[in-house]
């Protein structure tokens, strides 16, 4: 072994050992074991083990009209506070434009109302106000949106019983869910579908002639029922109580009422819920769901426990999602669902399948390839190819990278590609026999020469593969990292491995002279 | 061992440099005719793209047909196809808003519930989010290709950095043209197959390159188009080597990965052949263009 320093030897045999050994859990995986190592394998992309993912857009313009809305409510009680008349008010997208009938007091109404709302862009102009949604204040509510549909999408998901599932906030307005094992998410988008805004009002049965019309008079609203559109309902704009006060909510079943959901409040709540209903006995409460009325039963004495049930023709499904839906709380905005892709788990278990086979008829192909060009040297690169493919499994299961469809493509790819390192250095070596006979100095220069291209070709691919990850999404990044662990790989494996596979062949085999 | 290596001269000598002028036409051709393509017929756009939803169910004992019959009575758009064998059909529907798609998933679901054994996937992608897949994927490329000249740049000189791009453009454009011509589905996947193709025919110009650049300081009296000659016999052997076993790996992907890779698998094997082809037909042709020495401007 002429001139071949230990301490080389030893660093590429103790690497070569640590991906072979890192390799073992995610080769020989078993559900059952106990074993720590043994459950440290590559995590299977949702493409690979079956699951759904689903990205959801918080639909941000409701709430801008909502707010909108609470703008003009408010103006209205202050210009009634100070007794100035409005004679019109435009909702246009992003602005309120109020026109006064008179302009004396306008600046009192803007101090009013600047009280009640800060950072809103006001303009006076004449007899009229506008007020306008700026950029601040739009990011404060749609910050403050998603953290919140972060959080009940998450006790949502939690509800419904999906294990270990992930869900991201992604990008300005949209929350990313990966639910594995979740085969049809029908259920799931139900539960998401709804925002699931609970409240009480109370019903004014006395005003028949603002239902004739449909046209509800200030401080009301008319709301149809849940099952029959035409029936409408007359309500208080004021909610009495509403779905944040409740503490819990279960499916329930009643002998007379069938299927219902029971909810309990909290002391606000009950406290709340307890005086209105002292107060108004003999006059309907509404509960409304997501702007329609479930049922609106008669208070017939005051409840004071805080608690109750809601019925409607509810079957037992919906009534506990119904109750999964209250317990976790309402969602600020409506979700809507701008991507989806569910897989199988049977077209799962197939691409696995089917990566394998090509993986392996792949590496063979090669493998007999180079053995066929290069003889003994082609073995001996082939050698650093299987290491290469172990290494790269250890790494994906180390760094707890999730292996996908495409992430297989970029295997099979890699195993064609990593011989190319090897073919730079033995085409050198090819060269360098004809110049001269020594031996070792020969396979010195080789691997000299090859070096310098081998860096700058691998580099401007692990380029490709950067941006790849950085522009790509799911299973693409997937891709991304295996060519590029494999392209790490194989520099290491044909700079350093095969180099001293080289090194100990010859000088074993105690060549004279080298003939590639 | 067999001595195959023998087939490729350890120092051929082949001209490839004289048959420029030929090679140019072809690949000029090759992109006036890609770049037609492209904006007359298009590409076969995926729903990553086009948006739309998808659906890939088994089925037992039911025909294509009879699938077709029950779901054309309800949707005019829908359009189905076997994929890879005759029990797995591949439903595409063209939807027009979100709220739209989830129901209309649900529907075809339950209209051809009893003919399934089971439902494979489904996918559903938003116009919002096709739209801007699209660019992103656009962005990608074109980051790429700017990222892999800068590095060329610097660790070459700026000559070689335009010759790498001018081929790299050429590999893309000529490998969109032809999937457009074959009508292989673009898809999320195809991106990473271009991508790869970029680092792939970037590293195979770069050998060459690499080769250049020592040869010009080593025969500091030989003609350039002599030099780029010998360059590119240099390394022949080696750009035929490793093209050989990154086809060899993408055909047993192509067979064997799966329908869903197929497309993917292909793209590359076009990718993998234009990419060799350029870098020693247009790469270093287009080296000649510049003068790297005083004296070649006697000439």
């Amino acid at each position: 072994m002429k001139n071949y320093p230990i301490w080389k030897s030893f660093t590429v045999v103790s690497l070569v050992l640590l991906g072979i050994i890192f390799a073992i859990p995610s080769i020989i995986y078993d559900e059952s074991s106990e074993n720590w190592f043994l459950k440290n394998k590559i995590n299977l992309g949702l493409d690979l083990q079956g699951g759904s993912y689903l990205l959801l857009e918080v639909q941000l313009d409701v709430l801008y009209k909502e707010e909108l809305d609470n703008f003009v409510d408010s103006v209205r009680l202050i210009s009634r506070d100070q007794a100035v008349k409005i004679e019109k008010i435009d909702i246009l997208e992003n602005e309120v434009v109020v026109f006064f009938g008179n302009k004396e007091k306008i600046k009192d109404i803007r101090d009013s109302f600047f009280q009640m709302y800060r950072g809103v862009t006001l303009q006076i102009n004449n007899n009229k106000i506008s007020i306008k949604l700026n950029d601040e204040y739009r990011k404060i509510i749609q910050d403050s949106a998603i953290k919140q549909s972060l959080e009940i999408v998450r006790k949502r998901i939690d509800e419904s019983g999906t294990k270990e599932p992930l869900i991201q906030r992604s990008g300005k307005k949209r929350i990313l869910l990966q639910l594995p094992g979740v085969k049809d998410p029908e259920r799931i988008k139900d539960l998401l579908g709804k925002t699931a805004k609970l409240t009480f009002h109370i019903v004014d049965n006395e005003n028949t002639s603002a239902l004739q019309n449909n046209l509800a008079p200030f401080g009301k609203i008319i709301v149809p029922d849940m099952y029959d559109e035409n029936t409408k309902y007359l309500l208080d704009k004021r909610a009495v109580v509403g779905g944040e006060n409740l503490v819990d909510a279960k499916g329930s079943f009643d002998q007379t009422e069938g299927h219902a959901v029971s909810f309990r409040f909290d002391t606000e709540g009950a406290q709340k819920f307890g005086k209105v209903t002292t107060n108004n006995i003999g006059k309907n409460l509404a509960v409304v769901l997501d702007g329609v009325v479930i049922t609106a039963p008669r208070i017939s004495s005051a409840i004071t426990g805080g608690s109750g049930i809601i019925t409607g023709n509810f079957n037992a499904q919906e009534a506990s999602d119904l109750a999964v839906l209250l317990r976790a709380g309402a969602l600020p905005a409506p979700l809507e669902i701008v991507e989806e892709r569910s897989v199988g788990a049977g077209l799962g278990a197939d691409s696995i399948a089917a990566g394998q086979i090509a993986a392996v008829i792949g590496m063979v192909l090669v493998c007999i390839f180079m053995i066929l060009i290069y003889g003994t040297f082609g073995a001996l690169a082939n050698v650093s190819l299987i290491v290469n493919l172990f290494i790269i499994i250890s790494l994906l299961g180390t760094i707890g990278a999730t292996l996908t469809l495409p992430g297989i493509a970029g295997i099979v790819l890699t195993i064609g590609m990593a011989v190319d390192a090897n073919v730079l250095i033995f085409e050198r070596i090819k060269e360098e026999s004809l110049k001269q006979t020594k031996v070792f100095q020969i396979v010195k220069n080789g691997f000299d020469r090859a070096m310098s291209t081998i860096l700058d070709a691998n580099i401007t691919t692990l380029i490709a593969a950067v941006l790849l990850f950085a522009f790509g999404s799911g299973p693409i990044r997937g891709f991304s990292i295996t060519l590029s662990l494999g392209v790490i790989a194989s520099m290491f494996t044909a700079l350093m491995l095969t180099n001293f596979l080289v090194y100990m062949y010859l000088s074993f085999a105690n060549k004279k002279e080298l003939k590639l | 061992m067999f001595g195959l290596n023998k087939i490729i001269p350890v120092e051929p000598n082949i001209n490839f440099l004289g048959l420029r002028r030929n090679f140019l036409i072809f690949s000029i051709l090759a992109i006036l005719i890609s770049i037609g393509l492209l904006s007359i017929k298009g590409l076969n756009l995926g729903i990553d793209f086009k948006g739309g939803t998808l659906i890939e169910v088994s089925t037992k004992n039911t025909s294509i047909g009879e699938l077709r019959e029950i779901l054309s009575s309800s949707y005019s758009d829908v359009s189905l196809q076997e994929f890879g064998n005759e029990n797995i059909i591949l439903i595409r529907l063209q939807n027009k808003s979100n709220q739209e798609s989830i129901e209309t998933v649900n529907s075809v679901k339950n209209l051809i519930q009893d003919k399934v054994v089971e439902f494979r996937r489904s996918e559903f992608v938003g116009p919002t989010i096709s739209s801007e897949l699209l660019f992103r994927g656009f962005q990608a490329v074109s980051f790429a290709l700017i990222a892999i000249l800068i590095y060329i740049w610097l660790r070459f000189e700026w000559q070689f950095g335009f010759g790498a791009v001018v081929a790299l453009t050429h590999d893309v454009l000529f490998t969109l043209g032809l999937l457009s011509i074959l009508n292989v589905e673009f898809s999320l996947a195809t991106i990473a197959a271009i991508l790869t193709i970029a680092g792939y025919s970037i590293n195979d110009t770069v050998v060459i390159f690499d080769r250049v650049r020592e040869n010009l300081r080593k025969y500091k009296k030989l003609e350039l188009v002599d030099l780029f000659n010998l360059s590119v016999n240099n390394t022949l052997s080696r750009t035929i080597m490793t093209s050989l076993t990154t086809l060899l790996a993408l055909v047993s992907l192509f067979i064997f990965g799966g329908e869903v890779i197929r497309p993917f698998a292909l793209t590359m094997i076009i990718g993998v052949i234009i990419g060799t082809y350029s870098s020693v037909f247009i790469a270093v042709p287009t080296l000649l263009i510049f003068k790297f020495r005083p004296q070649d401007e006697d000439d």
